[in-house]
């Protein structure tokens, strides 16, 4: 009873810049934290949850990381920040034991030097050097906890993205916390890998372990906690229990993606769970007509001008992997594309879906020559792409990668959008086609002043598509486009999408998420052995 | 393959070095050949010689046609002339000199390299811990071998997603300098971002802690293991003392 | 009360000092290294290769190396220790890389500058000598440089300490100052314990120096100087260009970078490069 009731940590923050920068990343906000119950904290992308999480985990550290201002309380301990060189230090090792923080990226929870899934989960207890027959013991529990047993000699490196959420969530929990802040945890997970991670975090709380749940989307997970804290821009806007705060203008207003019953998912990444798919199927005739009626305007006028030239034309297409390098020891070449055909008209917005690892990246990659079909041709505009260099065909082909981090390299966003754009439109036009894009994914204020890599993931995903935008391309092509979006980032990218198939662009979209492509595309198809087919 | 796995790391390590500094000290050209054969020899029978050989002859294959150029060509100190053009003397001390360190070379970079590649990198750094070398070492050298293949990856991601955004890598220097530099801020940027968040993590996990540590990797040793390294030691300091006892004075005198 | 504590008192100052007396044994072991053998090189290789000689480069600037990382290493932050095989891959990576545009250089020590300049003399130097142990696991040629290596980390720190990364047009000066010492501390590796260079390049310099009648050590040591002051020019350039386009979140992450303002006023002196 006690044990329940009583606060295990509480923090209240003043505000914390990070070292060289002006503006403060989080603002004043103040959470408390139970034994044994889920609370999430709510918020757009760039909102401050991970630097909030990663600052009450001891992750980023008063002096350290950054200046701290404000009280961190654990178990009775409390600790004052003035933003002084003489604050408390915190032992991070010490206090990451009783307050542990799994981040988005489970990767960078791993040591990167332990061989085997075992070892990675021992890393932590060999550092506070935890006798070894301890550490087996401990090892097995946790493996058992987090349903990893089965591979536990596997190497780290060789896990799906679910059982490497599920490692680093064990590598946190071995050393049995008392809170454990766990960083949009179902982010990029399939409806299995997400089912998993549920039922831990559910046995975690069980257990009486108080759970912080940091996530953009209120979806059910979310919806199980005992306690909401909305978070924009670093500050605490909003709180109360999820009934009361359901709805409320302050939610809508983060950008916490809210999930609408028989529409798009909550998780946009995770858009084939079920509910979603079983609602979207029963209604699939009714979904589809919305999903034409809404852009219709756009490929109807196109479509009224008689015989258009496709965009994009895909003919007879093949490939396989390991199909030209004969020499690579492996199984035999796996075929991924089986005779392909697609036309998508100028205006026209395709989707394709499929599970993962059907080959729908590898579709994508043949529009600009990334990669090349072992059979078949592909002709942009009416021209055949055959032994056109990609860095040519992506003045007519723009196409937007998984990870926007790779497609970015300039100092400022506006430099960022304004690379090749002198070459196509001149030196005063590029300019003001830059700006154009910039403002039609919402990035209009960052333009000079932001480095790219320092902007949240959500828009550096949405500079990549002004870049890629700005260009104006024939054809857009889009990689999973909403994995990671939050609610604003989500509209941005529906109007600019639209916007480009007003003005003509023939747009294939890749995505595994049915609802978001129901209530965006002309036409679903789905990749599946090889093959497209209409659904 | 199975019989290097039973060998405890430092032993293969001890033997390594062991054969490198008695080939340094004894200077002699066919002990250096035999070495080098030797340690081919196991690589082949532990399986490896194809990577060892083929690592050995990028290293060496440059090293060794530079000292035969070098000494073959102009050896001033060379006193027996076998041929001369121009400035150009082939002499007899010229190509024993390029010989002998050839060979001697050769043989320390495959007895190395026969090593690196047989020993299993997880019981090197169980065994460094256990010896409280600081765990930093270990960590710095299985990090970078974790990296390496990683970043071949990534780099080939940055320069896909680049072309996708119309780069196009044309032949004039400037323009591959320029591409370069375009592909190397992704890169460094994306290894040191996630070099930060791992050091968070790392710091979280009590890597950053002084004191004992313990090992979940149990790493078998034997007592003839342990007899071979000390015996491989003694053998080692005998022979450096023996080189710099005979060398001494003519090292200073001359 | 058994627990450990949930804080850790201020760093003191009575560690520091062992450690100062580390480095500057390492130091010390380096300089005295290759003094001795430039007084005691023999005057006529002829008579063996250079064996005794050998010895001594090895073990006196390997202990050099190894006692500067000693020094370092247990106290390096583990932000910055986590840097080193990046560090590293980058020497790695960007040398290929740099390799591919066919300038004669070697280009291989970008990682450890970089890592000089963001986090400090001390840290460059063990990045240097670490890179070299962890690298010879691939090629064995590197180790004995190690010392050479730990030279250049620890110049590119003290560089950027003196504010020298502040302003764009001093950088190369800096990495060509850096490539004389380095390039001259190195020689008697070169010399001793390969008896040559590898590389035709650099072996045709070597060559046209021994046909004037120079000593080995003599015709390497100038070789040296005249490709590895320009080869460090260039290290130190790019080095310097991505630490400009570096954000400021990452490179103010760096206690180095703070306090002694390394990158200040990089803006406006930036070139695009």
């Amino acid at each position: 009873m006690t044990a329940a009731t009583r606060t295990a940590l509480r923090a209240s923050i003043g505000s914390f810049t990070f070292h060289g920068e002006n503006r403060p990343a989080l603002g004043s906000a103040a959470l408390s934290v139970t034994p044994g119950a889920l609370t999430a904290v709510l918020g757009g992308s760039g909102s401050g949850k991970s630097t909030l999480g990663k600052l009450l985990a001891g992750w980023l550290r008063a002096g350290h990381s950054g200046e701290f201002r404000g009280s961190l309380e654990l178990d009775g301990t409390r600790l004052e920040f003035q933003g002084a060189p003489d604050d408390p230090r915190l032992n991070p090792a010490e206090w990451s034991r009783r307050v542990a923080y799994v981040p988005q990226d489970a990767a960078a929870m791993l040591s990167t030097v332990r061989a085997t899934v075992a070892e990675e989960l021992a890393f932590g207890l060999e550092n506070r050097a935890t006798p070894r027959a301890a550490m087996l013991r401990a090892v097995e529990r946790t493996a058992a906890r987090v349903g990893l047993s089965g591979l536990l000699d596997r190497d780290p490196a060789t896990l799906s993205g679910g059982e490497l959420r599920r490692l680093a969530v064990g590598c946190a929990v071995i050393a049995e916390p008392d809170i454990l802040i766990l960083d949009e945890p179902l982010a990029s997970l399939d409806g299995a890998g997400a089912a998993q991670i549920e039922a831990l975090i559910r046995g975690l709380c069980g257990a009486g372990t108080g759970v912080v749940l940091l996530s953009q989307a209120a979806d059910r997970l979310a919806g199980e906690a005992t306690h909401w804290t909305v978070l924009v821009g670093g500050v605490v806007t909003a709180e109360g229990t999820p009934a009361q705060l359901a709805g409320s203008a302050e939610l809508e207003r983060s950008g916490v993606l809210v999930p609408v019953v028989g529409g798009r998912g909550g998780e946009p990444d995770t858009g084939d769970r079920e509910t979603g798919v079983l609602e979207g199927g029963a209604q699939k005739t009714g979904a589809q007509k919305d999903g034409v009626a809404a852009p219709g305007p756009g490929a109807g006028t196109h479509g009224a001008v008689a015989p258009v030239m496709a965009g994009l034309e895909l003919n007879g297409v093949s490939f396989c992997y390991g199909g030209d390098s004969r020499r690579r020891v492996g199984p035999q070449p796996v075929l991924v594309l089986q005779n392909v055909n697609l036309t998508v008209r100028p205006g026209e917005i395709v989707a394709v879906t499929g599970a993962n690892g059907t080959g729908k990246s590898t579709l994508l990659r043949h529009f600009n020559g990334l990669l090349r079909p072992a059979a078949g041709e592909v002709r942009v505009c009416g021209r055949n792409i055959t032994g056109v260099p990609v860095g040519t065909v992506a003045a007519s082909v723009g196409l937007l990668f998984q990870h926007p981090r790779d497609q970015l390299f300039e100092r400022t966003v506006l430099r960022e959008t304004l690379f090749g754009l002198r070459e196509l439109f001149g030196k005063a036009g590029a300019e003001g086609k830059a700006r154009a894009a910039l403002a039609a994914v919402g990035l209009s204020a960052a333009a000079e002043t932001v480095h790219p890599a320092e902007l949240p993931s959500s828009q550096q995903r949405l500079l990549a598509l002004a870049t890629v935008l700005a260009r104006e391309p024939a054809v857009l092509a889009l990689d999973e486009p909403t994995v990671g979006l939050d609610r604003t980032g989500l509209e941005h990218l529906g109007r600019a999408v639209k916007a480009a198939a007003a003005r003509g662009t023939a747009v294939v979209m890749v995505t595994h998420d049915l609802a978001y492509a129901r209530a965006t595309a002309h036409r679903i198809l789905q990749l599946d052995a090889g093959n497209l087919r209409e659904i | 393959m199975t019989r290097t796995h039973h060998l405890h790391p430092f032993t293969a390590l001890t033997a390594a070095v062991g054969a490198a500094v008695v080939t340094t000290a004894a200077a002699s050209w066919p002990l250096s050949a035999a070495v080098a054969v030797a340690a081919a020899i196991l690589a082949v029978r532990g399986g490896v010689a194809g990577r060892v050989l083929s690592a050995a002859a990028v290293i060496l294959v440059p090293l060794c046609l530079s000292l035969l150029v070098l000494h073959g060509l102009f050896f001033p100190e060379g006193h027996t002339v076998l041929a001369e053009w121009g400035p150009a003397r082939v002499t007899a001390e010229g190509l024993e000199f390029a010989l002998e360190l050839g060979t001697r070379t050769t043989a320390c970079v495959l007895v190395f390299l026969l090593f690196s590649f047989t020993v299993s990198v997880p019981d090197l750094l169980s065994a460094l811990a256990a010896r409280r070398i600081p765990p930093q070492f270990g960590f710095v050298l299985a990090s970078t071998l974790t990296l390496l293949p990683a970043v071949a990856g990534r780099l080939d991601r940055i320069r896909q997603a680049q072309e996708a955004r119309g780069m196009v890598v044309r032949g004039g220097l400037l323009s591959r300098m320029g591409t370069l530099r375009l592909q190397m801020v992704p890169l460094v940027l994306a290894l040191m971002d996630d070099a930060g968040s791992r050091a968070q993590a790392l710091d979280a996990r009590g890597f950053g802690n002084a004191g004992p540590r313990t090992s979940y990797r149990d790493v078998a040793d034997s007592t003839a293991q342990r007899r071979f390294r000390a015996a491989a030691l003694v053998l080692t300091a005998a022979a450096v003392v023996a080189r710099l006892v005979v060398s001494w004075p003519a090292g200073v005198t001359r | 009360m058994s627990k450990p504590a949930l804080t850790v008192p201020a760093p003191g100052q009575a560690a520091g000092r062992s450690r100062r007396l580390l480095e500057i044994a390492g130091a010390a072991a380096i300089a005295a290294t290759y003094v001795f053998l430039v007084l005691t090189q023999p005057a006529d290789i002829a008579n063996g290769p250079a064996s005794f000689s050998a010895l001594v480069a090895l073990g006196g600037f390997l202990l050099g190396a190894v006692l500067l990382i000693i020094a370092v290493l247990p106290v390096l932050p583990t932000s910055t220790l986590v840097l080193i095989p990046v560090a590293l891959v980058l020497n790695v990576v960007l040398g290929q890389l740099m390799g591919s545009t066919g300038l004669p250089f070697y280009i291989d020590a970008i990682g450890t500058v970089l890592i000089g300049v963001l986090a400090g003399p001390a840290a460059g130097a063990a990045t240097g000598a670490l890179s070299s142990i962890v690298w010879s696991f691939f090629n064995p040629t590197v180790l004995p440089f190690a010392a050479g290596a730990a030279l250049i980390g620890f110049l590119a720190g003290m560089a950027a300490r003196w504010g020298l990364f502040r302003r764009f047009y001093f950088v190369p000066i800096a990495g060509f100052v850096t490539g004389i010492i380095a390039g001259v501390i190195s020689a008697p590796i070169a010399a001793f314990v390969f008896g040559g260079t590898s590389g035709l390049g650099t072996g045709a310099i070597v060559s046209a120096f021994r046909a004037m009648g120079d000593t080995l050590l003599a015709a390497i040591t100038k070789q040296a100087l005249i490709s590895d002051p320009m080869d460090k020019a260039i290290v130190f350039t790019i080095a310097a260009l991505l630490a400009y386009a570096l954000p400021r979140r990452t490179t103010f992450q760096f206690p180095f970078v703070r306090r002694f303002r390394v990158l200040a006023g990089k803006s406006p002196a930036a070139p695009d490069a």
